[in-house]
């Protein structure tokens, strides 16, 4: 009975929905603002990767507010786990295909990683996918060995300092340009004006992807990290 | 210059940054951090207050130096510039609070999630652009799930998992509102959306709000989504629970004002109003009989808000510019009394042990200026004359009159009357039964206490100033051309 009525529920929903996407002309010309990106996004950003310069530079605010909730999301995980001793319990060693696969296979995602990033305004990806893949290396860390386990010294102050670094560019946007989150490489330096398309174009918008995917890596890594370890025996 | 108040957004999110780096130094250091950003994030909001008001012109922050509506906007006017010194200074005085109440680690990773607790619910009430609104939203809603679930007992979790499942469906319904306009006008920027608004097809402009509003109520803690609310402010360490209430609710309440306003413009608008009305009336009628019969003490407060935040959404779907007005008088009035109720109640639990009606027998003997503080407050709620909501209840009262809602002052009156019955056995409870021996009050946590009583008693006896004010900041939501001629659009249009 529970489960007719919500199927008819939702099918209600459904309805309603799809009668409203009817209403919607999805795919027509309704480009108001997106035409003013796609036409000047070369002289205004330097960016050749069109969503790059939309992401990073015109709601530059959006993808703060992204890394943040990213954020958010890492220390609240570390929050509610927090014991005071935590340690790795996996039983079972993984077999030598997988633990010598995994070192060798480590440098090269890593590199591709960084290769995600740098590249952001060039090619589809940047700082998200790029971090992403950062933190499946580690991933497969945690996977392949029972004793793996990252340096918290390093990582968390890691992480802080990239969310530092991004909102740092954003007020020395302020300091030169008058606004926030402006930028003051492409468009008071103009340094690489002469070399859209190359890599050192673009103005900030390799350096906070840089950030960024610094940023996503240690943060999914730490996700990992907390949800692999367990209390110990007889620990708080 | 003006570009500065971005600090506003800039410098929380820059703190809560830095915390991982400052524990490395010191961990000690945390705390006293947290409660400093606050005090500078006060005094940058006392700035942007008194620029906005003695200029009378909305601060407009572009970032990126892009115009509206290719970059986003940020517009602080007269109800932003208000509310972003009421979170600021609740946020200040509830870091102080942390200090005496949170014992439990790991303090680092409260503060940063404190601070962006605040950092998001600045960023709500102050954008101008749609999207970067659900971008604010979840940064306050995800915080706001990690915080109840702070003190990892298993009924904070359970708290915390309705709430995540709720705040989740809700957010999605949300992005589905804004993929519709979006849909049908090709623009996020709001004021932008309010010009365009004549354009929009009526049933895509209906689904699309009537979505958005869903997806707001759950932060809004409107009827039918608000299941999470006491268990959320029940469990959450103390200082939280005053912020949920203070303002974490009167951002989205706001946010709903703002979209529901901007549309005002497209055709068959009024029965979004309705919609709006029933939810806050239900949310009402809900929430004051469930408040009746709780014997925690901090679940009563929380069901008395929830109820609070009914009359806040009934006053903003009465369509008129007095109803508005009205509803942000109620929503900074209750700011005040329920910070100052959910600090006093959190120090009582803090003390004894405990927020259950009977820790309270005997507390006018015991802790006599809590007991004070708290009697304040609920005198206050119910409405009497002399304290500050009398002023927002009668305000409301008449813009129901006026905008031909008789039914709505019946609702008013109505729900003080239960209020008076639950507010007045606490307060029974508190000064005439049982005895006890004095506990030593912290002389800080006194004297915040009293400020803010001070505070309900000033606006009770001289409410016209704070009117005036209030009157500025609901012309700032209800007046859509004044807002869409604020902001620079740049010329964009179909």
């Amino acid at each position: 009975m529970k489960r007719i009525l919500a199927i008819v529920f939702i099918l209600i929903i459904g309805f309603w929905m799809a009668k409203a996407l009817d209403q919607v002309p999805f795919g027509e010309d309704r480009m108001l603002v997106g035409k003013y990106y796609l036409e000047h996004v070369k002289e205004e950003t330097g960016a050749v990767n069109a969503v790059t310069a939309v992401v990073v530079n015109y709601r530059g605010f959006d993808t703060l507010g992204e890394v943040t909730v990213l954020f958010i999301a890492s220390t609240g995980v570390a929050a509610l786990l927090w014991r005071k001793k935590r340690e790795r319990t996996a039983k079972t060693e993984g077999s030598v295909v997988l633990t010598t696969g995994a070192r060798l296979l480590l440098p090269f995602i890593m590199l591709f990683g960084a290769y995600i990033f740098i590249h952001g305004h060039l090619t589809p990806g940047g700082g998200f996918p790029g971090g992403a893949t950062i933190a499946t290396a580690f991933l497969f860390l945690y996977l392949a060995f029972t004793v793996y386990e990252i340096d918290h010294k390093i990582f968390e102050p890691l992480e802080g300092l990239a969310g530092v670094g991004y909102v740092t560019v954003g007020l020395i946007g302020l300091a030169i340009g008058g606004y926030f989150l402006f930028d003051w490489i492409w468009q008071t330096w103009g340094i690489g004006r002469e070399n859209i398309g190359r890599l050192f174009s673009a103005g900030f918008i390799p350096i906070i992807y840089t950030l960024i995917g610094i940023k996503v890596g240690t943060e999914l890594t730490g996700i990992v990290d907390n949800m692999v370890k367990e209390p110990e025996e007889g620990g708080q | 210059m003006s570009q500065y108040a971005s600090l506003l957004i800039a410098l929380p999110l820059f703190s809560a940054f830095f915390i991982p780096i400052l524990k490395r130094i010191s961990k000690n250091a945390v705390m006293p951090f947290l409660a400093l950003v606050t005090l500078i994030q006060t005094g940058i909001a006392a700035w942007v207050f008194s620029e906005v008001y003695s200029t009378g012109k909305p601060i407009i922050i572009m970032t990126g130096g892009f115009k509206p509506p290719v970059g986003i906007n940020l517009y602080i006017g007269h109800f932003a510039a208000l509310f972003v010194l009421v979170i600021a200074v609740a946020s200040f005085l509830m870091a102080i609070f942390s200090v005496k109440s949170v014992s439990v680690e790991p303090k680092d990773k409260y503060a940063m999630l404190f601070l962006l607790l605040m950092l998001g619910a600045t960023g709500m009430i102050s954008t101008g652009d749609l999207f970067n609104l659900f971008v604010f939203m979840e940064i306050t809603a995800i915080s706001a799930y990690a915080l109840t679930a702070y003190n990892k007992t298993g009924e904070a979790s359970e708290a915390a998992l309705k709430y995540i499942v709720l705040g989740g469906v809700g957010s999605s319904f949300f992005l589905v509102g804004i993929a519709l306009i979006y849909g049908s006008l090709g623009t996020l920027n709001m004021a932008h959306i309010a010009q365009l608004a004549n354009l929009i097809n009526p049933i895509a402009a209906k689904v699309g709000l009537a979505l958005l509003i869903f997806g707001l109520a759950v932060e809004a803690e409107q009827f039918p989504l608000n299941a999470w609310a006491p268990d959320a402010y029940q469990e959450a360490p103390h200082p939280v629970t005053a912020m949920f209430s203070a303002f974490v609710v009167k951002a989205s309440l706001y946010a709903i004002g703002r979209v529901v306003y901007i549309l005002s413009a497209a055709e068959g608008w009024s029965s979004i109003l309705r919609l709006l009305i029933i939810l806050g009336t239900l949310t009402v009628i809900v929430g004051e009989m469930s408040a009746l019969r709780q014997s925690n003490v901090k679940r009563m407060f929380a069901y008395s808000s929830i109820a609070q935040v009914g009359l806040i959404a009934v006053g903003l779907a009465l369509g008129t510019a007095s109803g508005v007005s009205a509803s942000v008088f109620h929503m900074f009035n209750h700011a005040i009394v329920k910070a100052l109720m959910f600090l006093a109640v959190g120090y009582v639990a803090v003390e004894l042990g405990g927020a259950e009606m009977d820790k309270f027998e005997g507390l006018g003997k015991r802790m006599p200026v809590t007991a004070f503080a708290i009697t304040i407050g609920a005198i206050s709620i119910i409405g009497i004359p002399l304290f500050n909501i009398f002023w927002s209840k009668m305000q409301l009262i008449l813009a129901a009159l006026n905008a031909r809602y008789t039914w709505v002052v019946a609702l008013i009156l109505g729900a003080s009357l239960v209020e008076a019955t639950y507010y007045i056995r606490l307060i029974h409870t508190i000064w005439f039964k049982g005895e006890g021996e004095k506990v030593k009050e912290n002389s800080v946590l006194a004297l915040v206490m009293l400020l803010l009583v001070a505070l309900i008693m000033l606006i009770g006896i001289y409410p016209e100033p704070f009117w005036n004010v209030m009157q500025k900041a609901g012309s700032d939501i209800f007046n859509v051309a004044q807002y869409v001629k604020n902001v620079p659009l740049m010329g964009v249009s179909p």
